[in-house]
């Protein structure tokens, strides 16, 4: 009842009229508030709306388990991860693994490959293609969050969900790929498919990489809002958005390599358009996730 | 083609004169067509025929079977085709079918019929179509129902062939007319004879035209004369006459039969069912009614016309037994038989010679003749005289009338010597009678004559009868004449010649003449007249037949040419021999020729065999007369009454004596000498006319012979049918006898019943008398016993009485008793209330004093009583308040125990809410117990990770330590080994 309260009245209108993000801040503000935080209310809430910038860091941290749900040990454990940081990163130095030039990602890469004991004897062995994913997502999320701890810890567990929780579904996101772009737009596909293109789309950019280094950080952050929160489709609604909104040019392109090219890097002025489109293509198809409190 | 070949063989081994060879290969022909099919064979053998005239080849084919015949029928087509082949083949066909093979209906439909009609049609040429005509007047009978589809072909055929007998189209000699003229008049009579009514309008209409006028009145009417008028034509109708069921019923002879009765000339009719004839005797003898009709003449004829009259004789007198009946019985003294008057009305020879002359003027009638036969010969005589005499006859033709009269009246003693003079004709006359009369008086006479016979031999002598009659008689006279001919005569004709009294006229004219020619025709009229009654009837009943036995001892000689087609050769060869040393074996092989084979004797005797037997004197005489004149006059001669078989005979007898003739001056034997001796070199066209001639000849004569097995066929049936009467009439002599016989059985059994009944009539008074006194016994008896009766009624009233009285007096005893009883019973009852009452009576003595007491006692209580009365509602009200007080304490007990239950409510219901929030706790406890394990769960984690991270450190330190340590060892061992080198170079060096 006091909850309800705090809430603007109007709040229940705002989405009919079409105003959104209003009452969101406000809503996820309540949701942080309870003590245990409630992590499946957060996670609708997060693949409902976009998060609120300031919140985002937090939110993502509980969903990805760097903090647990009580506020009580927030502190404790915070500490305790700093700490495995510090020791990590000491420890690196001291075998002389990192100095103190050694670029900040690359950094957090060989922290992740000491945690999960797949350290390479010299740091001039050469790098493996999930090294490159790792490092590709490690810049992303630098730019997006200052903290350096906070930075290496999201970093990590968003690559050990990403290689745990989404391992059975990544590999099935290109058939899906297919499917919903024969259901947007058949011409686009068969087009593709007559340029043999289709089998040679930049798959490992858009699922593997989750499009870090081919969108925009500030656009960026909205996709992985819901790959957090555990869905990974939104994936594939925005590679078909991609395609659509770059339909024209696509369509002018008749060889394989020029697509994949063009593809890869895609003109970052209109991403912010092609993610909301992309969600909304996304919401369209897979429904919106009901709040289940 | 080696089957061909072999063929050829065997066709020409056919003609080899060895008769066993001709046996085998006909048999080897006969298995070849029962195992082939095909028509290779027949085709073969019908030309080897057209090409031969083969006898044996002929044989063949006329007993074709079933399979072959349509080969048999198409082949003959074909020829019928060609005009080169169209006569051999019409002949052909007649021989086929005048032995009316079993598949005969075939005709009908086979494609030679038409072909027929169309030849009949179409040719010019007389021969074939006098042939022709002849093979259809022989044909129709056999497929009647054909009628109905080339019924105007036969009309057209009529039409055009009657025309062609007056207008004479072209060269057509005037001797072949008489025989188309012959042949047309008797298709006439059979398509009168079956389609009565369809022709009738066919003449109508087609004589109605102008143009045919002519032929109507030359041709037709004349024929029209010797026809009656048909029964059909007033029953019938057109499409009657075509109905098939109309045929289905009747056979061929029974159409051949039907067609002869409406004919009234005497060379065709038949009286069989003769309208004035009674049916019995027409059914039993119809030939007989005719040969009777017949012979008369040919008596006539024979005396008049031969010179050599004692060899008739005999023949005449058995003829005249028969004939000779009639006249006299016409007369009411017969002297000879009892039984003739019912015949002379059936066999009047007026009424005969009325019908079959009836062109005849009366006014020829010689007014002297009283004698029935006047009329006859009145005519005979008439005709006779204006054509004059021939010169070859003996008597001249006044002559023969007086003769005729002497042999009539002579008859009777001629008749006589001829008995006398052989043992076996005394025996003759009584045979001879026994069994014309039975025959001659017909059915009716059976009976009444039979009383004579044993009525077991009945049946056989009946069967005799039937069948014996003529063959005995026949038989005996031939042979008898026949010896006696041989004796008397040298020429070796005669004795062949006696026994055909009725058929032999002609002859017997021209005997003297020709005697080969002659002596042929003889016996082939004798196999043809004389045999066909004993023939069938030897062949009805092959017992021991007299004429059989006659015929045996001769039979042999060439009994195996009798029935075998090669017959006819021999016979030629035989006559040859034969001719001039007559003997009685010649008669058999031509009877067995005549019959057997079918295989003609010269032809012109044949004819005249088949022709009817009488009326050949006028045929005679005419021919004498004619034979002066040329041939070809013949028919012109001829009154219009005359038919036109009359003039075909006439005709033939001229040609015949003609022939004669010559033959009595060359007196040569053989015919081919004949003819090279006859006129040096004949004239080819003369004997090409003469050969044509012979040729229609023989067609007549075969047409002629047809017919007259159809009335051989008809005649045995009507024996069968004779014989079954007879039979039958035998039975009801024996029944009737059996009848006689039971009726004296009755008779006897009558007398012995009436003496029954007298000896029960007595028996029956004897037991009334008896019966009266055992009455009177039983009524006297009954009298007593009524008596009794009532005295033993008497004595049971009484004996009622008593009863009654006794019973009465028992009541009485009984009410005593119920009296005395009751009396007790009351005496008992007063003497208890009397000791009751005494009871009662101390009792009431007792309580008065006892009241006397009480009443004392209570005068004593309530004075008691009125003294103690005041202290007892204190204590009432004392116990009141004590009880209210009671009440009061019990209430306010209660009140306390109530407030004491809700307070102990109340502190459960507290307890009970303290129980719930304390559960509530220990949940939120709990809940909180989850959160902190939760939070150290978390904690834990992050302390477990970091450990886990602590771990990875240390293994990477770990890994580094050794790492250097290996490199310092490495170091620390190449220091040493340096050390040692340097050591021992050192010491190298110390040394």
């Amino acid at each position: 009842m006091t909850e309800d309260s705090q809430r603007n009245f109007r709040s229940v209108y705002y989405e009919k009229v079409g105003f959104r993000g209003v009452e969101e801040k406000k809503s996820l503000e309540i949701l942080l508030k309870d003590d245990r935080l409630d992590i499946e209310k957060l996670c609708t809430f997060s693949q409902r709306f976009p998060l609120p910038s300031m919140y985002r860091a937090l939110v993502w941290k509980v969903l990805l388990g760097i903090l647990p749900p009580h506020h009580e040990s927030h502190a404790q454990v915070m500490m305790y991860r700093k700490e495995q940081y510090c020791d990590v990163l000491h420890a690196l130095k001291v075998v002389r693994f990192v100095s103190d030039a050694t670029p900040q990602v690359e950094v957090y890469l060989h922290m992740y490959q000491l945690e999960s004991g797949k350290l390479p004897r010299s740091p001039s062995f050469p790098l493996e293609p999930e090294d490159e994913v790792f490092l590709a997502i490690a810049k992303a999320v630098e730019e997006m969050v200052e903290d350096s701890v906070d930075c290496y810890w999201i970093i990590r567990c968003f690559v050990n969900q990403l290689n745990n929780k989404y391992r059975e579904s990544l590999p099935q996101l290109p058939k899906a790929f297919e499917q919903y772009l024969n259901l947007e737009d058949s011409r686009l596909l068969s087009h593709l498919k007559t340029c043999s293109a289709l089998s040679r789309l930049p798959y490992d950019l858009w699922f593997k990489r989750c499009f870090a280094g081919c969108l925009p950080e500030s656009s960026l952050q909205r996709v992985w809002d819901k790959v957090v929160s555990g869905s990974c489709k939104i994936l594939v609604f925005v590679a078909v958005e991609i395609l659509l909104t770059f339909k024209i040019k696509v369509m002018a392109l008749n060889s394989a390599e020029k697509i994949t090219k063009f593809l890869e890097n895609i003109p970052q002025d209109s991403s912010d358009a092609i993610v909301s489109k992309a969600i909304d293509l996304w919401h369209k198809h897979c429904g919106t996730p009901v709040h289940s409190a | 083609m080696a089957q061909q070949a072999n063929l050829g063989e065997l066709l020409s081994m056919l003609d080899s004169p060895v008769l066993s060879v001709r046996d085998e290969v006909t048999a080897v022909f006969k298995e070849n067509l029962s195992s082939d099919r095909g028509p290779m064979l027949v085709n073969t053998l019908v030309d080897y025929y057209l090409e031969t005239k083969s006898q044996p080849v002929l044989h063949i084919l006329t007993t074709l079977q079933e399979p072959h015949d349509k080969h048999l029928l198409d082949k003959m087509n074909d020829c019928m085709g060609r005009a080169a082949s169209r006569l051999p083949a019409l002949s052909l066909l007649g021989h086929v079918i005048r032995l009316q093979p079993p598949w005969k209906h075939k005709l009908s439909q086979a494609p030679l019929l038409p072909s027929l009609l169309k030849c009949l049609k179409v040719d010019t040429d007389v021969i074939v179509l006098t042939t022709g005509v002849l093979v259809l007047i022989t044909m129709l009978p056999m497929i009647p129902q054909s009628g109905k589809q080339h019924l105007h072909d036969f009309f057209d055929i009529f039409g055009r062939l009657s025309s062609w007998c007056l207008k004479k189209p072209g060269h057509v000699t005037e001797i072949y007319l008489v025989h188309l003229h012959a042949s047309v008049y008797a298709l006439f009579h059979r398509l009168y004879g079956m389609y009565p009514c369809n022709f009738v309008s066919f003449l109508r209409s087609h004589y109605s035209m102008k143009e045919n006028l002519d032929t109507f009145e030359e041709v037709v009417r004349p024929m029209m004369e010797h026809v009656r008028i048909h029964p059909e034509l007033v029953t019938g109708s057109k499409d009657h006459e075509l109905d098939p069921r109309r045929w289905k019923r009747l056979e061929t002879h029974d159409v051949v039969i039907e067609c002869a009765k409406i004919s009234l000339d005497p060379a065709e009719a038949s009286y069989e069912d003769g309208d004035s004839v009674s049916p019995q005797v027409s059914a039993r003898f119809p030939h007989r009614a005719a040969d009777v009709a017949a012979s008369p003449y040919v008596d006539m004829q024979n005396s008049c016309g031969s010179a050599t009259s004692t060899p008739y004789s005999s023949s005449r007198l058995t003829l005249f037994s028969t004939p000779g009946q009639p006249p006299q019985t016409l007369s009411p003294p017969s002297t000879r038989l009892l039984t003739e008057p019912p015949q002379a009305t059936l066999w009047s020879p007026s009424m005969v010679c009325g019908m079959t002359t009836p062109p005849t003027s009366p006014g020829n009638v010689p007014p002297d003749l009283s004698h029935p036969y006047s009329k006859v010969f009145g005519t005979t005589g008439g005709k006779g005289t204006p054509l004059g005499t021939p010169a070859t006859s003996p008597p001249p033709a006044p002559l023969c009338h007086s003769d005729d009269y002497v042999h009539i009246s002579l008859r009777q003693a001629t008749a006589t010597p001829p008995k006398k003079e052989e043992k076996t004709d005394s025996a003759r006359p009584c045979l001879h009678r026994q069994h014309h009369l039975p025959n001659d008086r017909g059915l009716e006479e059976l009976p009444g004559s039979k009383g004579s016979v044993p009525l077991s031999d009945l049946p056989g002598f009946l069967g005799d009868l039937a069948s014996e009659e003529d063959s005995i008689e026949k038989a005996k006279e031939e042979a008898a004449i026949s010896k006696e001919l041989s004796e008397i005569t040298t020429a070796g004709t005669e004795p062949l010649v006696p026994r055909g009294g009725f058929d032999s006229p002609f002859y017997r004219d021209s005997l003297p003449g020709c005697p080969r020619k002659n002596h042929s025709a003889a016996s082939g009229a004798q196999g043809a007249s004389v045999n066909p009654e004993p023939l069938n009837s030897s062949l009805d009943k092959l017992g021991p037949d007299t004429p059989k036995q006659a015929f045996t001892p001769i039979d042999p000689p060439c009994g195996g040419a009798n029935q075998s087609p090669a017959g006819s050769r021999e016979r030629q060869t035989a006559l040859e021999t034969d001719i001039l040393t007559p003997s009685p074996c010649k008669i058999p092989p031509q009877r067995g020729v005549g019959f057997g084979s079918g295989q003609p004797p010269p032809y012109d005797h044949l004819f005249e065999v088949a022709l009817p037997k009488t009326a050949h004197h006028f045929v005679s005489k005419k021919t004498k007369e004619l034979l002066k004149k040329a041939k070809g006059n013949a028919e012109e001669d001829c009154p219009p009454s005359t038919s036109p078989a009359e003039v075909l005979d006439r005709l033939i007898q001229q040609g015949a004596d003609a022939h004669s003739k010559e033959l009595n001056k060359l007196s040569l034997p053989s015919k081919s000498v004949d003819w090279t001796h006859f006129g040096g070199s004949p004239p080819s066209d003369e004997i090409r006319t003469l050969r044509n001639q012979l040729l229609l000849l023989h067609n007549q004569l075969l047409y002629e012979r047809f017919k007259r097995q159809q009335h051989a066929l008809r005649n045995r049936r009507l024996l069968r049918r004779v014989i079954r009467a007879a039979a039958l009439e035998e039975h009801n002599a024996a029944m009737k006898d059996q009848l006689k016989l039971q009726e004296k059985d009755i008779q006897i059994w009558k007398v012995s019943m009436q003496k029954e009944q007298a000896r029960y009539s007595q028996l029956q008074e004897q037991r009334d008398t008896m019966v009266t006194q055992l009455h009177s016994q039983i009524r006297q008896l009954q009298h007593d016993r009524e008596e009794f009766y009532n005295q033993s009624q008497e004595l049971q009233t009484k004996l009622e009485d008593c009863r009654n009285m006794i019973a009465e007096l028992r009541l009485e005893l009984k009410k005593a008793n119920s009296k005395v009883c009751h009396t007790e019973l009351l005496l008992s009852q007063v003497s208890q209330k009397l000791s009751n009452s005494e009871s009662v009576q101390q009792q009431m003595e007792f309580l008065n004093r006892q009241l006397l007491v009480l009443g004392e006692v209570n005068e004593l209580y309530l004075e008691q009583l009125q003294s103690k009365h005041s202290d007892t509602t204190k204590e009432v009200e004392m116990m009141k308040a004590a009880c209210r007080k009671e009440l009061e304490k019990n209430r306010s007990h209660v009140l306390q125990q109530n407030q004491r239950l809700d307070t102990s409510q109340k502190r459960i219901l507290e307890l009970e809410s303290h129980l719930a929030k304390k559960d509530h706790l220990l949940l939120e406890q709990k809940k909180y117990l989850e959160d902190v394990k939760v939070q150290a769960r978390g904690q834990l984690q992050a302390a477990e990770s970091r450990y886990e991270a602590q771990k990875r450190i240390t293994q990477v330190f770990e890994l580094e330590i050794l790492d250097l340590y290996g490199r310092l060892e490495k170091d620390g061992l190449l220091k040493k080994l340096e050390e040692e080198k340097a050591e021992a170079a050192e010491a190298a060096e110390e040394r």
